[in-house]
Parts: structure tokens; C-alpha cells; sequence
């Protein structure tokens, strides 16, 4: 299984086809499957070289007890780049994947050619969205509840509470717990519930409402057409020098899972529609 | 890796993979009708980390993405034995 060393850790990492390099980046509690469930992987490397890996504390990259702020997350990713002899890059982000990505483009502007944003929310931007309109969280909140672990409406991206519950069912509500919500590989959840991640993703830790309005590689705020963050993406669309939108129908803030082809047209589509890479003049 | 044309050898070298590159060794030995999710409580990347140990040890490319696509596209997201079985028989 591929690993490489970069920033310290020991990264998992998955790498396909030739051309343009994007790298793409999954968002908390996830891992690089989700760019094989979806196709994503396959489908862009018809035209791309596409390098996809397991954040920390997630999948099979290390999980260190600390650092998991944007900030710490980003370093990683460029760490990874120089490792891999990637000189610029179009990043693809869901859900903090994205924020991440945001955030690489801020402290590594050279580094990045375009940027795709699969329904992020910001910790600097937080106050613009209200949660209680996420059915989906209602939903994962009512299976957890018949399995016995309360999670609060107001603070869904808290997941230190969410952490903290699971960790102190004991091993019948732990097996009721895993068979209400469909959680496969609990035990990697467990494994992140004990770093500070939780903690640390509510954090802006530098990537201000001013930094992500600073943005001026090419973006696609792609967003689900029931995302609980459509403020979110009206946002990035008003305030990127060149952000454009698009929404993917039949999903809400899963779009690779809820409706993979349209996800994968989407990303395909703005992916071709830039600039070639040695071509590019005004690319920052 | 000698070839595997029957599907008792291909379970035989599945039981070690599991063992060896997923740290997977259930007190119920793993069988055709073992489900990788439900039964044995992996994820989807253990999948992916499985289809790349078996290729290591074959030494010959198998298209795991088709089945990781196959895998997506299902409601119920779970994979029985005999399934990657009868995949790796077709490939290997």
C-alpha cells in the first residue's frame, strides 16, 4: 500500500492516469474511498495525473494527537506535493476538504492553479448558515438516538460531542450504535475521536473571511441543490475575484455519495474548461 | 502466488490477505457468505488497501476500481466474500 513521509506522517496516498496534476481532498470522518465509490478517480484520469490520499487521523494515514486545524492540514498537502515532485496543482475539496484546500491556496498561492469546492462551510464564515435546516443531520441525529447517543442540533459540525459519546458506549450500544447508523469502520472513528480534530476543525486558525476573499485562482463553488450551505456558496460566488457556481441536483452535502455521476460531470467539466497548465500567464 | 483458479484457493489466500495486510483474523473464519462491512466491521478503504495487497502479492494489475464503482452504486454499501471471489476469479 502506497505510503509516502511528508510534514512527519506517514500519508496514504493513491495516484492514477497522466496530465494536469489535481489532487483531491475528502472531507472529517472520511478517507480516500469515497473518489473510487464515486468514480472520480477513474474518470479524471483520462486527462489528469490524479493523486488522492487520507487526511490525518483518517484512512490509513497516521493519526498524530494534535494538529488537525485547516492550517495544520494544508502543510500536510504541501508537504505532499514536494514529496511527490508536484509542482501546481488543481486541488478538489468536500467539506473541509475544500476548506483545506481554500487554505493551501492562501499560505501556497504558486502551488495551486484552480480550486473546486464541494460544499464547504467555513469557521470564519460559520454565522452565515443556519444548521437546523440540514435534514440529513436530522436524520443521522434520530438513528443515533435510538442507539442511545443524544448529538446536538445547533452545533452538527461538533464533533468532539459526537466523539465524546461514542467513545463512552459500552460494547452493546457501541454494536446497536454501529448497526442504527450504518457506520463502517467504527474502530477509525474511535481512532480520530481521540485526537484533537474535533476541537481544532471548528477553528479558522488564520484562513479569515478576508484570506478566502483573497482567492484569485479559478474556483467552482459546486454545491448540493439542497446543501444546508447554499449562503455559504452565494458568498464565494460574490465575493471570489473567480468563482463561479453550479449545483448538483439530488443532493444535499454528500454530492460524491448522493449523486456521483453529477459530481463527477461537474468537476470534469470545470477542470476542462481552464486553461492549460504551461499555457497559463496570469495564474498567480 | 501461484495461480488461483479455484475459488477454495482464492478464500485460502483472501484469509491470508485479511490476516496479514488488514490486520483481520475473526474468531469465525472468514467464509463465502462473511459480509466485509457488516460482518467484519471494515470500511470501504480497507477495500481499496485490500485490492492493492492483492495485487502486490499477484504481481498482476485487477481493475479493483470497477468494483469499488460497483460498491458505490449500491444503497446498502456491503460486499460478500463470494462477490470478491468471483471477481478476482474472472481477473487473476
Amino acid at each position: 500500500m502506497p505510503r509516502i513521509t511528508a510534514n512527519g506522517l506517514n500519508i496514504h496516498v493513491q495516484q492514477a492516469g497522466s496530465g494536469p496534476d489535481v489532487v483531491l481532498i475528502h472531507g472529517l470522518t472520511g478517507d480516500l474511498s469515497i473518489w473510487f465509490l464515486s468514480r472520480t478517480i477513474p474518470v479524471l484520469a483520462e486527462t489528469h495525473r490524479v493523486t488522492a490520499y487520507d487526511l490525518r487521523g483518517h484512512g490509513y494515514t497516521d493519526a498524530p494527537a494534535e494538529g488537525y486545524t485547516s492550517l495544520d492540514h494544508a502543510r500536510d498537502l504541501i508537504g505532499l506535493l514536494d514529496v511527490l515532485g508536484i509542482a501546481r496543482a488543481r486541488l478538489v475539496g468536500h467539506s473541509f476538504g475544500a476548506v483545506i484546500a481554500v487554505h493551501a491556496a492562501v499560505i501556497a498561492s504558486e502551488r495551486v492553479d484552480a480550486l473546486v469546492l464541494s460544499d464547504p462551510y467555513f469557521p470564519a464564515l460559520r454565522h452565515l448558515e443556519d444548521v437546523s435546516r440540514w435534514g440529513h443531520w436530522q436524520n443521522f441525529r434520530r438513528q443515533a438516538e435510538d442507539a442511545g447517543v443524544t448529538l446536538s442540533s445547533d452545533t452538527w459540525y461538533d464533533l468532539t460531542t459526537f466523539f465524546d459519546q461514542v467513545r463512552q458506549l459500552d460494547d452493546e450500544r457501541l454494536l446497536r450504535f454501529r448497526q442504527a447508523v450504518g457506520l463502517p469502520g467504527l474502530k477509525r472513528v474511535l481512532r480520530l475521536a481521540g485526537t484533537t480534530c474535533g476541537r481544532d476543525s471548528k477553528l479558522a486558525d488564520g484562513l479569515s473571511a478576508e484570506q478566502i476573499a483573497g482567492v484569485l485562482q479559478p474556483c467552482l463553488a459546486l454545491y448540493g441543490a439542497n446543501s444546508p450551505f447554499l449562503t455559504t456558496a452565494d458568498y464565494l460566488i460574490e465575493h471570489l475575484p473567480d468563482c463561479r457556481g453550479r449545483r448538483i441536483p439530488d443532493a444535499q452535502h454528500r454530492a460524491p455519495e448522493e449523486n456521483p455521476e453529477g459530481f463527477v460531470v461537474a468537476v470534469r467539466e470545470f477542470l476542462e474548461s481552464l486553461q492549460p497548465a504551461e499555457n497559463c500567464e496570469v495564474c498567480p | 502466488m501461484s495461480t488461483l483458479t479455484s475459488e477454495a484457493a482464492i478464500l485460502a489466500e483472501l484469509r491470508c490477505v485479511f490476516r496479514e495486510s488488514l490486520g483481520v483474523d475473526p474468531v469465525t473464519p472468514i467464509d463465502p457468505a462473511t459480509r466485509f462491512f457488516a460482518d467484519l466491521g471494515l470500511g470501504s478503504i480497507d477495500a481499496v488497501v485490500l485490492g492493492e495487497a492483492i495485487q502486490n502479492r499477484s504481481g498482476r494489475r485487477v481493475p479493483f476500481h470497477q468494483l469499488l464503482a460497483e460498491l458505490g452504486l449500491r444503497a446498502q454499501r456491503d460486499l460478500e466474500i463470494s462477490e470478491l471471489i468471483a471477481f478476482l476469479k474472472r481477473h487473476l
